[in-house]
């Protein structure tokens, strides 16, 4: 259940940056596409900029980039939001994370907060950190009723799973929209669309990823413990998968290939960011929403969705 | 007890660390070694790594044995430790920072050396992950799944979107001269240069204290910083 006093404190308003995922942008583009579809059907305008760069978080938590620099860079994103003077809506666990974290410290740290502050006006910028960072499931629920209104293709019969990643819900234990170990934020949202929300046992695990799983963990170790998750989806025979971070994405998109390849399993569950799920009940364009970009195929669930026609609620 | 008085307690507990993490590894003497944390840990799960061991042994004064560790580097950032810690340690964060700590002190490079080239991705073109794509056994599943060259440029074109992200000339000088100032740019050369000598090496990286730069001067962080 969303907790009340976080749903509380979420703006809604009628523009907000959004704030682009590196990973989404460079390897699942769909989540950006969906995203930018699913807002102008509710009426919610989404600002861009190109002066944005990547929120600096992967670099920083892989320890090659020191937080003397990540946190300027942190300073430096938010001042454009800053300065439009709009509330920042985040596509990914990770930035959300950074963005959220450097921006409490530098609150929280008045002579740091000036240090950085001098570093931005050399570059004529400045950060207040007047632009609220809110993650996209802070912001889907409250526009709940604009989006069912939208839903044209009620995804009938649909057995969806969610993943909700971990630094999200169990970063922020006390500030996120849900319970880190009962969420239900995103199943709402699955009943939305129309479709079918299915428990697994293994829900709560994470990918096995971390942020390194290809470079400092050993793949003996993380493949068997993603098989674990794999395994228990299965046995819940779902559709696909819904998650809400676009490097949950990649890992569980790419991670199935990899068990594949090394001849594991033969596991091919389509992986959808949440965006692009609430796209497909709105009957938008599957091109558009960017499929084609997974590595897990998307054709059987596509099939079914195509199955059920236009308009049937 | 308040947080003050806890620390008061063990003098020597943070300024060691302070230096070195920047004032984010915090909160643990208020750890119970209840082992809460280990119990939810998928990397405890898969190897000896150990959170509640870790924190009683940097309370106990053995920085050095957690620094030098290679269980440091099994960390997988989930925070589920994090969500169970009935003391709310944020370790997942003291596990970053201390893994600086390591790096300054001559460790490390050999966990991170593959992921240099991100760093320099993000100072050349500002971002940290890129469009192209080696591997052909992704290239082959999105050509089949997409029905174009499955090239991320021809997939983003399909879609209607521009063939690449753009970022601005001006975000990328800002974004260098603040790599630059902060010494996040000599960092990158000087583990690259940790790399090039090979695991044995055990050189110390100098933090980078004040530096100037082409537009201007920058004085540098406040060196010790109280915990928030």
């Amino acid at each position: 259940m969303p907790r009340p006093e976080v749903m509380e404190r979420i703006p809604v308003d009628d523009e907000y940056f959004l704030f682009r995922s590196c990973v989404a942008s460079s390897k699942y583009p769909g989540m950006e596409s969906a995203t930018k579809e699913v807002f102008e059907r509710i009426g919610v305008g989404l600002t861009e900029s190109d002066d944005q760069t990547c929120c600096a978080g992967f670099i920083t938590f892989t320890s090659v980039a020191e937080v003397t620099a990540t946190m300027p860079a942190v300073a430096r994103n938010l001042s454009i939001p800053d300065a439009a003077g709009l509330n920042t809506i985040t596509m990914c666990n990770g930035c959300y994370t950074f963005l959220t974290e450097f921006g409490h410290f530098l609150q929280q740290n008045p002579p740091i907060l000036g240090k950085v502050n001098e570093m931005l006006g050399m570059v004529g910028r400045e950060y207040t950190g007047e632009s609220q960072v809110l993650h996209m499931i802070d912001v889907l629920p409250k526009l709940k009723d604009r989006i069912a209104e939208q839903v044209v293709k009620p995804l009938k019969g649909l057995r969806l799973a969610t993943h909700y990643g971990c630094h999200y819900l169990y970063g922020f234990k006390k500030d996120a929209i849900d319970d880190p170990f009962m969420p239900t934020v995103v199943e709402e949202l699955i009943e939305v669309a129309g479709a079918t929300p299915v428990d697994y046992p293994e829900a709560r695990t994470c990918c096995g990823s971390g942020l390194t799983q290809v470079v400092i963990h050993k793949e003996e170790l993380a493949l068997p413990h993603m098989k674990k998750k794999f395994d228990s989806l299965k046995e819940a025979e779902v559709d696909g998968i819904i998650v809400v971070c676009p490097y949950c994405l990649t890992i569980l998109d790419r991670g199935q290939a990899k068990m594949v390849d090394r001849g594991i399993t033969d596991y091919d569950v389509p992986v959808l960011y949440v965006t692009q799920l609430l796209g497909l009940a709105m009957g938008i364009d599957p091109v558009r929403l960017g499929f084609g970009a997974n590595v897990t195929s998307a054709k059987r669930l596509l099939e079914k969705v195509e199955k059920l026609g236009g308009a049937n609620a | 007890m308040s947080k003050t008085e806890a620390r008061k307690l063990r003098p020597e507990l943070y300024p060691k660390l302070r230096d070195l993490t920047f004032g984010f590894v915090r909160d643990l003497e208020k750890c119970m070694q209840c082992g809460k944390c280990v119990g939810a840990c998928p990397a405890a799960a898969l190897t000896t790594y150990n959170p509640r061991r870790m924190i009683h042994n940097i309370k106990a004064g053995n920085l050095e044995e957690v620094i030098e560790s290679e269980e440091l580097w099994s960390c997988f950032f989930c925070s589920t430790c994090y969500a169970s810690c009935p003391r709310d340690i944020n370790f997942p964060f003291t596990v970053a920072m201390l893994r600086y700590a390591s790096i300054y002190a001559g460790y490390g490079v050999e966990y991170v050396k593959k992921i240099i080239p991100y760093a320099q991705d993000y100072y050349r073109r500002g971002l940290t992950v890129l469009q192209p794509e080696k591997n052909p056994l992704v290239i082959g599943r999105r050509r089949a799944n997409s029905g174009t060259s499955g090239q991320m440029a021809d997939i983003r074109e399909q879609m209607g979107m521009p063939r690449e992200r753009k970022i601005s000339a001006e975000a990328l000088a800002e974004v260098q001269f603040i790599s630059d100032v902060s010494g996040m740019t000599k960092l990158m050369k000087d583990m690259l240069k940790r790399r090039d000598a090979g695991p044995k090496s055990r050189d110390r990286i100098e933090k980078v204290e004040t530096v100037k730069s082409r537009e201007g001067k920058f004085a540098g962080f406040p060196k010790e910083q109280e915990n928030a």
